[in-house]
């Protein structure tokens, strides 16, 4: 597939005119479902993704096809801890290509999988014993950086569902400029690769907990120097940084407004919080 | 379905306690040790047997001539099938793959079919209507723990030890000798991908292990499995999920991993060369003799 990423070192800009430290537009709305107990829409660029999150509640007959994680012993809801049930649907429309993808698909297996265990490990499952906690993904448009939008968009969920957790799992993607073969020194890291980057130059998806450096999820599918990993790992942590900042503020914005509104009481410590 | 036995609280907290106030292990192994790990070939060629102390893995490689993919009509056909039987542990059923066969078979086919381990357009015979569909099966024999390293190196010893049959074209006339006919050729390879996986404990994921056994993977909090070759590329990364790491830590695993893939690949190299040399019976003048019997092995 050729695509033209190699114009990058004439004027330090990216196909889609980014620099290499600019994150795509983000944009993100909680409680988009009346019927959910917590929900969100998120955009990262044109990829495209909706959660839902119901729970956590009793577990009910198991289906197939779900990762889930979490649980101490594992099935039947019968562990000390909530199970976190992950579900993705990848539209059929997502992507240039309509690629069908039958009920046991590897790969999205692994992203439930990982979600899954993600969020298990932020989330306070310890209270809510014998429970599922049931995330279900969909995904409207794909151009790159998806494990990185499912992520968040299921931690503004769970936010919006008041499912008491540690912090923020935010996540992104970072790249490097050269390809994987050439072994050149003054390679660019990248922040957020749209579906092109993804396609051409080596990259990985990471996830911290919170403001720390603490790194959730890795994953790194492609072939790059052991040497840049460092600098990719560097500023994928920082890109998190600001995606956490920026759904902070989405979850803000909606509480005001919801206190504005009047569809909730305005809690006691409150006072002193400027509402607009 | 049946669930996977675990081990007992007391067991648990005792192996917690080992590893975090004395810095010991149960089998008293530095934190950064491999168990003794062990290659056999078959007397065929592409059989790998690997033993990573109790761990056993068979991975055995097979080819033969199909049509090519629609799509790929230059590329052969490479696949990696993974098997949990009920023979591994009594929860493995067979047809329904659990999440641990799942996990394996996805990081198995992202370090050797997608960094480009083997040459696939190699592979191709006719462009569009004949190529080498390459197939290695890997059977857990026994399962102790960190089955994705000993499932990666059987992977990567067996198709390295492969030969398939010879083949020419000929005004458009494709032959497929027997090894009678011709010795087997190795398959086109470029670069040996090996898997270190890194498994945590404690609350904030501080105490890093290698090569986990069975015990220590049913208590750990997090682990990430780092596929590297010995160039120092990285081919895959994967921590899904589980308890947050330091991002530094990381890093440090990855410089040691690479020392342990180089490890790695000087002993698939040494153990290679020693098979090729007890293969190979008496050298040029033996193939010189006029009863020389073609087939070797």
């Amino acid at each position: 597939m050729p695509l033209d990423t190699s114009a990058y070192s004439l004027a330090l800009l990216r196909v889609d005119g980014r620099r290499w430290n600019e994150l795509r537009r983000i944009h993100a709305q909680i409680r988009t479902q009346a019927a959910a107990d917590g929900s969100s829409y998120l955009e990262m660029g044109h990829t495209k993704v909706m959660c839902v999150v119901n729970g956590p509640s009793e577990p009910g007959p198991r289906r197939g096809g779900v990762a889930t994680g979490g649980g101490g012993g594992g099935g039947g809801g019968q562990s000390k801890n909530a199970e976190v049930a992950v579900n993705i649907v990848i539209a059929g429309f997502s992507s240039v290509d309509r690629k069908r993808r039958g009920r046991g698909d590897k790969q999205v297996f692994e992203l439930q999988s990982t979600i899954s265990q993600a969020l298990a490990a932020s989330l306070h499952t310890h209270l809510f014993p014998h429970s599922t906690i049931n995330i279900s993904l969909h995904v409207l448009s794909q151009d790159g950086s998806l494990l990185a939008a499912l992520i968040n968009a299921a931690t503004l969920a769970c936010v919006d569902a008041g499912i008491p957790m540690t912090d923020y799992v935010a996540a992104c993607t970072a790249g490097s400029t050269s390809t994987y073969a050439a072994n050149d020194e003054g390679a660019d890291p990248l922040l957020d690769m749209n579906h092109q980057e993804e396609q051409e130059l080596p990259g990985l998806t990471v996830a911290t907990l919170g403001d720390s450096d603490r790194v959730a999820v890795l994953v790194c599918e492609s072939r790059v120097q052991v040497s840049r990993l460092e600098g990719m790992l560097a500023v994928g942590v920082d890109g998190c940084k600001q995606v956490r900042e920026i759904l902070d503020r989405v979850v803000r914005e909606k509480g005001i407004k919801m206190i504005q509104e009047g569809t909730v009481e305005r809690g006691v410590g409150l006072n002193d919080m400027e509402l607009d | 379905m049946p669930r996977e036995a675990e081990p007992s609280a007391n067991e648990k907290a005792f192996l917690l306690k080992a590893l975090q106030d004395e810095q010991i292990r149960l089998d008293g192994r530095e934190f950064d040790a491999y168990r003794p790990l062990e290659l056999t070939f078959g007397d065929e060629y592409g059989v790998a047997n690997v033993s990573l102390g109790k761990t056993k893995i068979l991975a055995k490689a097979s080819a033969e001539v199909t049509v090519p993919f629609a799509d790929r009509p230059l590329d052969g056909i490479f696949t990696i099938a993974t098997e949990l039987s009920p023979m591994t542990a009594p929860h493995f059923e067979v047809n329904r793959p659990t999440e641990t066969e799942v996990l394996l078979s996805r990081l198995l086919e992202k370090t050797v079919r997608r960094s480009g381990a083997l040459d696939t357009e190699s592979l191709c015979l006719v462009a569009g209507q004949k190529c080498w569909s390459v197939r290695v099966d890997v059977h857990v024999l026994s399962h102790d723990g960190n089955l994705t390293d000993a499932a990666c190196f059987a992977v990567v010893a067996a198709l390295r030890h492969f030969r398939k049959p010879d083949t020419s074209m000929e005004n458009g006339v494709l032959t497929v000798y027997t090894p009678a006919e011709r010795e087997p050729v190795p398959l086109g390879w470029l670069h040996s991908p090996f898997c270190v996986t890194w498994s945590f404990f404690g609350d904030e994921g501080e105490t890093a292990l290698l090569d986990a056994d069975w015990m220590e993977e049913q208590v750990r909090v997090a682990s990430v499995t780092i596929s590297l070759n010995r160039h120092g590329e990285i081919c895959q990364i994967a921590k899904l999920g589980g308890v947050p790491v330091e991002a530094v830590a990381l890093l440090q695993c990855t410089s040691v991993a690479l020392t342990k893939v180089k490890e790695f690949s000087t002993y698939l190299d040494s153990k290679l060369a020693e098979d090729a040399k007890r293969r190979d019976k008496g050298g040029f003048m033996a193939e010189l003799r006029a009863e020389n019997d073609r087939v070797v092995g």
